[in-house]
């Protein structure tokens, strides 16, 4: 270990007293990487040793219920995002998302066709984005460096914005998908909702 | 019925065969037995000014000698637009199976006697068949998906 990394673990000290459940988080992100579209090409060499992941505490899981980073790789069709629903609710809280390239973010070029969703935060909450198409593996890390100032911060709450929020994510999710199959995740009433906006106002 | 078929060969490795509907089945099964016994794909062209559609069959070959093993016979036909109709080659081919699905949901053509004509791809319903040429895409999307609101935050979360 050189001397530069050692002295920032100095300082991520207080850190650790301060917020340990935040630093555990942080370094040991488990991603699930959602293989839609071309982005999964750029997974591969993320994950091994040509890039290896593993250095920045991300390591690949294979189920949605040990994972708590969820990497949405390339467009989404209308069917991808049954699953990726499906997916995104099964993973413990706290949970991140992040879109990979531009098609997750407002359709990339897709913007015109009749089976591709453009936005993706329209249906579940984004912590963060990575612009490109594609973006190069080293992408993935400087969004998992914001990604850690996001924790330290206390901005990363998409999760608790879905919690809040589930009732207006669940309609947009029945407009495009229908009828969906599997019972709601919390309570489908804004009522929750409406009070704590009036002790808000 | 076969005095309308007519040959084309671009000189390398292509033919083209063109024919009246009734005889699609009958040369797909004529061009099997003489050795084209590989369907590659069912294609189909979506030809608005003529109104017509076109079904393109592309068959090549794995046996005979290396003449025949390196053409391929496009057999196209046409069928008109409105309420398309065809009968189905999956008693020649059983890997016609998932195109003429294919054609069946993106084009709207009905094979009769197609043991399971049942979506492929899509997801939600159209009015129009997506891969006509009359399908608006640009409208779809505005009317489907730019129709849906951002979920908003007080707070300004992301």
């Amino acid at each position: 270990m050189t001397k530069k990394s050692g002295k920032m673990d100095r300082n991520n000290i207080g850190k650790w007293f301060k917020s340990p459940g935040n630093m555990g988080q942080k370094y040991s992100l488990h991603a699930l990487y959602f293989c839609t579209g071309c982005g999964i090409i750029e997974i591969p060499p993320t994950i091994t040793t040509r890039w290896d992941a593993e250095r920045f505490g991300v390591i690949p899981v294979a189920t949605p219920r040990q994972a708590n980073l969820f990497l949405i790789t390339g467009y989404v069709s209308v069917k991808t995002l049954r699953y990726i629903i499906r997916s995104y609710e099964q993973m413990p809280e706290p949970k991140y998302t992040v879109g990979f390239g531009s098609c997750p973010i407002n359709g990339g070029m897709y913007w015109d066709s009749y089976n591709t969703i453009k936005h993706l935060d329209k249906y579940i909450p984004v912590d963060g984005w990575i612009a490109g198409c594609m973006p190069r593996p080293e992408a993935v890390f400087v969004a998992v460096t914001h990604l850690w100032t996001l924790i330290d911060k206390g901005m990363a709450t998409g999760y608790l914005k879905y919690r809040e929020h589930y009732a207006k994510y669940r309609r947009n999710q029945e407009k495009i998908l229908g009828e969906l199959e599997w019972p709601p995740l919390f309570s489908k009433e804004e009522e929750n909702e409406k009070s704590r906006e009036k002790v808000a106002g | 019925m076969f005095e309308s078929i007519s040959t084309e060969g671009d000189g390398e490795n292509r033919m083209t065969v063109k024919c009246r509907k009734e005889a699609v089945i009958t040369m797909l099964s004529f061009l099997k037995k003489t050795g084209f016994d590989h369907l590659a794909l069912i294609s189909c062209v979506d030809r608005l000014n003529d109104n017509v559609l076109e079904l393109v069959y592309i068959l090549s070959s794995y046996g005979g000698d290396v003449a025949m093993q390196k053409l391929n016979i496009l057999l196209k036909t046409t069928i008109p637009r409105e309420n398309p109709q065809f009968y189905t080659a999956t008693e020649i081919f059983g890997n016609a199976s998932p195109y003429e699905r294919e054609l069946h949901e993106l084009y709207g053509i009905l094979f009769r006697g197609h043991p399971r004509l049942t979506p492929l791809f899509l997801e939600r319903e159209y009015d129009i068949p997506p891969f006509r040429k009359d399908f608006d895409t640009r409208k779809y999307v505005k009317d489907v998906f730019d129709q849906i609101p951002f979920v908003d935050d007080k707070k300004g979360r992301t």
